[in-house]
């Protein structure tokens, strides 16, 4: 695939497929203020795979509902971490950690992209990353200092999502061409970043961080390859949508 | 199992016939903190409401998407509402500052203006807050069931002394329902590197009342259909 | 969204609790009031008023709370990233709001935990519509629009009540359900006048959901020595046939123009009297539902039990050994 493509593919795909799971959880949530937050999060997300979508609609690629709204689990390029199930709230706050210091590096660097479209995008989001980055230090801090009983329940869902995390930095047949080209820094430069800025923040808890480069990282999604968990949610995502593909809802 | 419409609802396996459930505690949501937002760069802090949280840090995460979600907003305050003093309430017309106990002249003295909050190099204040004093926010309430709003700053060793300096140094602010002072310590604000959090909420139009245009679609459908005939 | 403060379950009882009040003090909160000025935390109130605010309120909050809960059921599957969007910023609001009323009802006195422990047990009532389903995407439109055009009725004549927080609380709602309501029109009028799969979709939506629609203010009040209290007090700041009637008014012509019937072969506008009539909605089978024997109440009250349940632990972990309790201000 054309390496722009094949980038923002990507970046739309996770950000679609998270901003999906994480409104899973909007009238569930643990405190009315909590639940207010995380849904507004998972409401951006929505809006960056929007954006995302957009500029490959600019290239030539469908529009964005169709391809959201269509495809089936072998054509996504999104990394197996966003599509498993919310979960307890341990999990999808630490999936929210991983992810969104990924996610604020990644956009740090796009801002500089060779692609400027992309590079705009990327700009205006700043703000709204860090605000996402912030409730994520501030609740990874708190619960990973606070009772024996969050402390563990932090730990154990630090330890099931990190292979996956590692995930997100899968590198596809296009990388040497998009780092050549401008486009973007590459998954291993990223991936490094991503690991001191979470370490710094994970440092000030009680929780036991593993060699993270040593362990086996959840491959695969960005080829396609997928969990059971994302055909039914694309099913359920799409239910209404395609009871009437010729309708304007 | 609750079988429900709710794939989500499906997904937490709801029991039928859940027993009662316990009481919960009396810190469940835990205790509260006043927000304070400010629409546009220079605009006064205007109230707009508590939030539970434990801890400030947390109180400002959650007061930015509950107040600060829709509209325009270039800064936002929080503080423990144990925090603030309050005044009595007064009628529309009246001044709160009238409840206060009266002062000896000697007291008025000692808190008469200037006593602004702390700025350059002022020796004067520089002893004062060698001593104890302290900066306190003073809100103001215009008239009920309006919103209170920030007016300034007063340098004061309690808050008691704090709303009689603020009495002498708002002298001329008329009516006043309501006066909250709050030590400027207890609260945690955002500073202007944090503005960016809020630059692209004007652009979530999709929950914006105006980008909802369907009158078109409406007259379209009563051409087509002769409905317009039968109104 | 909220449709009445109902007053048919008051006590019938001509005593109200006056009696026992300090007459002066009584006297300058009327008088208070009826010089147009609201009354905030702070002012001495009567019980009775304390008492049935405080009720309002919360009513109020757990409607919105439990409201989330129809329209969350599609938030999974809202077709198209337009109203994926929609879907999700609209619930959240709804959560938004029951935090804005579980705040306005603190400031008299009970804590939010009281309130959901009440709400979480059966004892509190919130509106009950939100006891039926939503089976269809079509049915989440339907409230989006019509619940929340009742609820917007409703809440603009309870903003110019007299109670500070409570005014302040619904400003905000208001200005955010202006939002709730457009979207909902859209919705519908995208459906009803969309392919013939959608039309019928929200046909059948609409015709599960007026008779709900038609008990969403409550029975006619009976005027009581209470109504009559509460109507002096600004609690209660229309009647519940005031709301219906000005409800009809704007909605019924806006449905019909989109081609959409009214399963009512009654319904019409008495253009004499200015009066809506309609075949009288099955009051008794309302209170059965009310009293929770609806489809759904067991579904509500049970989610909102596994989210309390759900998030305790982490609401245990953050609680700090030097917190303490204060009513909110204002």
């Amino acid at each position: 695939m054309n390496p722009t493509l094949d980038l923002l593919y990507r970046l739309a795909d996770d950000q679609l497929i998270l901003g999906h799971r994480n409104s899973e959880w909007n009238g569930l949530g643990p405190i009315l203020e909590e639940d207010i937050a995380f849904s507004s999060m998972a409401q951006d997300k929505l809006g960056h795979s929007l954006q995302l979508y957009s500029l490959l609609h600019a290239l030539g690629e469908a529009e964005p509902d169709t391809v959201a709204f269509t495809r089936n689990a072998p054509q996504f390029h999104c990394c197996q971490l966003v599509e498993l199930p919310i979960g307890e709230y341990d999990f999808s706050l630490t999936r929210h950690f991983l992810f969104d210091h990924a996610e604020l590096l990644r956009f740090e660097a796009l801002a500089t992209s060779s692609y400027e479209p992309l590079a705009q995008v990327a700009r205006k989001l700043r703000g709204e990353l860090k605000y996402h980055a912030l409730h994520a230090n501030t609740w990874m801090k708190r619960l990973g200092t606070a009772t024996d009983e969050a402390i563990e329940r932090m730990q154990r869902s630090l330890d099931f999502t990190l292979p996956y995390a590692l995930g997100i930095f899968e590198k596809t047949d296009a990388e040497a061409e998009i780092i050549s080209s401008g486009l973007f820094v590459g998954e291993d430069e990223l991936r490094g970043r991503w690991l001191e800025s979470i370490s710094k923040v994970l440092a000030q808890t009680a929780l036991e961080v593993p060699d993270v480069l040593a362990l086996t990282p959840v491959l695969g999604g960005r080829h396609g390859q997928h969990t059971e968990h994302l055909q039914p949610l694309l099913d359920e995502m799409a239910e209404v949508f395609r009871l009437d593909p010729t309708a304007d809802w | 199992m609750i079988q429900s419409h709710d794939p989500r609802m499906n997904r937490l396996g709801l029991p039928d016939a859940p027993a009662t459930a316990a009481a919960k505690g009396a810190l469940d949501q835990f205790g509260t903190y006043e927000a304070f937002h400010q629409k546009k760069e220079g605009a006064p802090f205007v109230y707009v409401g508590p939030v539970h949280a434990p801890e400030a840090d947390v109180a400002f995460l959650f007061a930015k998407e509950q107040y600060s979600r829709r509209f325009a907003c270039t800064g936002l305050w929080v503080v423990p509402t144990a925090a603030i003093t309050v005044t009595d309430y007064v009628g529309d017309q009246e001044w709160a500052y009238d409840s206060l106990p009266l002062l000896t002249n000697q007291q008025a003295a000692a808190t008469a203006p200037p006593a602004g909050p702390r700025s350059g190099d002022d020796t004067a204040a520089e002893a004062a807050y060698a001593a104890g004093e302290e900066d306190y926010d003073i809100f103001h309430l215009k008239k009920r069931g309006k919103a209170h709003q920030h007016v300034g700053k007063v340098r004061a060793s309690s808050p008691a002394q704090a709303l009689q300096v603020a009495k002498a140094v708002f002298s001329d602010q008329r009516p006043v329902v309501n006066v909250w002072a709050a030590r400027s310590a207890d609260f945690l604000r955002s500073d202007d590197g944090d503005r960016d959090i809020w630059t692209t909420t004007p652009e979530k139009k999709y929950r914006d009342a105006i980008s909802y245009k369907v009158q078109d679609r409406i007259e379209r459908f009563k051409a087509e259909t002769g409905t317009s005939q039968a109104d | 969204m909220y449709g009445s403060a109902s007053t048919h379950d008051l006590p019938t009882t001509a005593l109200t609790g006056l009696e026992n009040e300090d007459p002066i003090l009584l006297a300058e909160f009327e008088a208070r009031i009826n010089r147009g000025e609201k009354i905030e935390p702070g002012d001495w109130m009567p019980a009775l008023y304390r008492k049935q605010l405080t009720r309002m309120i919360e009513q109020h909050a757990h409607s919105e709370i439990i409201g989330s809960l129809p329209e969350g059921t599609w938030i999974t599957r809202a077709p198209g990233f337009r109203r994926k969007m929609a879907q999700m910023a609209k619930v959240q609001d709804e959560v938004g709001h029951a935090q804005l009323l579980y705040s306005a009802a603190e400031t008299l006195g009970k804590t939010r935990e009281e309130m959901l422990t009440d709400l979480i047990n059966g004892k509190s009532k919130y509106s009950n519509v939100f006891n039926y389903p939503t089976p269809t995407w079509a049915d989440s439109n339907v409230i989006s629009w019509l619940i929340d055009a009742g609820a917007i009725v409703n809440q603009l004549a309870n903003a110019k009540g007299s109670y500070g927080p409570y005014c302040r609380a619904l400003d905000r709602i208001c200005a955010e359900e202006a939002f709730h309501l457009k979207y909902g029109h859209d919705a519908v009028v995208h459906m009803a006048t969309g392919t013939p799969i959608q039309r019928k979709m929200m046909q059948e939506a609409l015709n599960r959901w007026w008779p709900a629609i038609m008990t969403f203010f409550g029975p006619s009040d009976k005027m009581s020595v209470h109504t009559e209290i509460l109507m002096r007090w600004k609690v209660k700041m229309a009647s519940n046939d005031e709301c219906r009637n000005q409800f009809l008014d704007m909605y019924v012509p806006k449905i019909l123009e989109i081609g959409l019937t009214l399963p009512d072969a009654n319904l019409r506008k008495n253009e004499e009297t200015g009066q809506w009539e309609f075949t009288e909605p099955d009051w008794e089978d309302f209170k059965r539902v009310i009293n929770g024997d609806g489809p759904c109440n067991a579904e509500r009250i049970a989610v909102r039990r596994a989210a309390e349940e759900n998030g305790a632990w982490v609401r245990r972990a953050l609680l700090t050994p030097k917190a303490q309790y204060v009513r909110p201000l204002a």
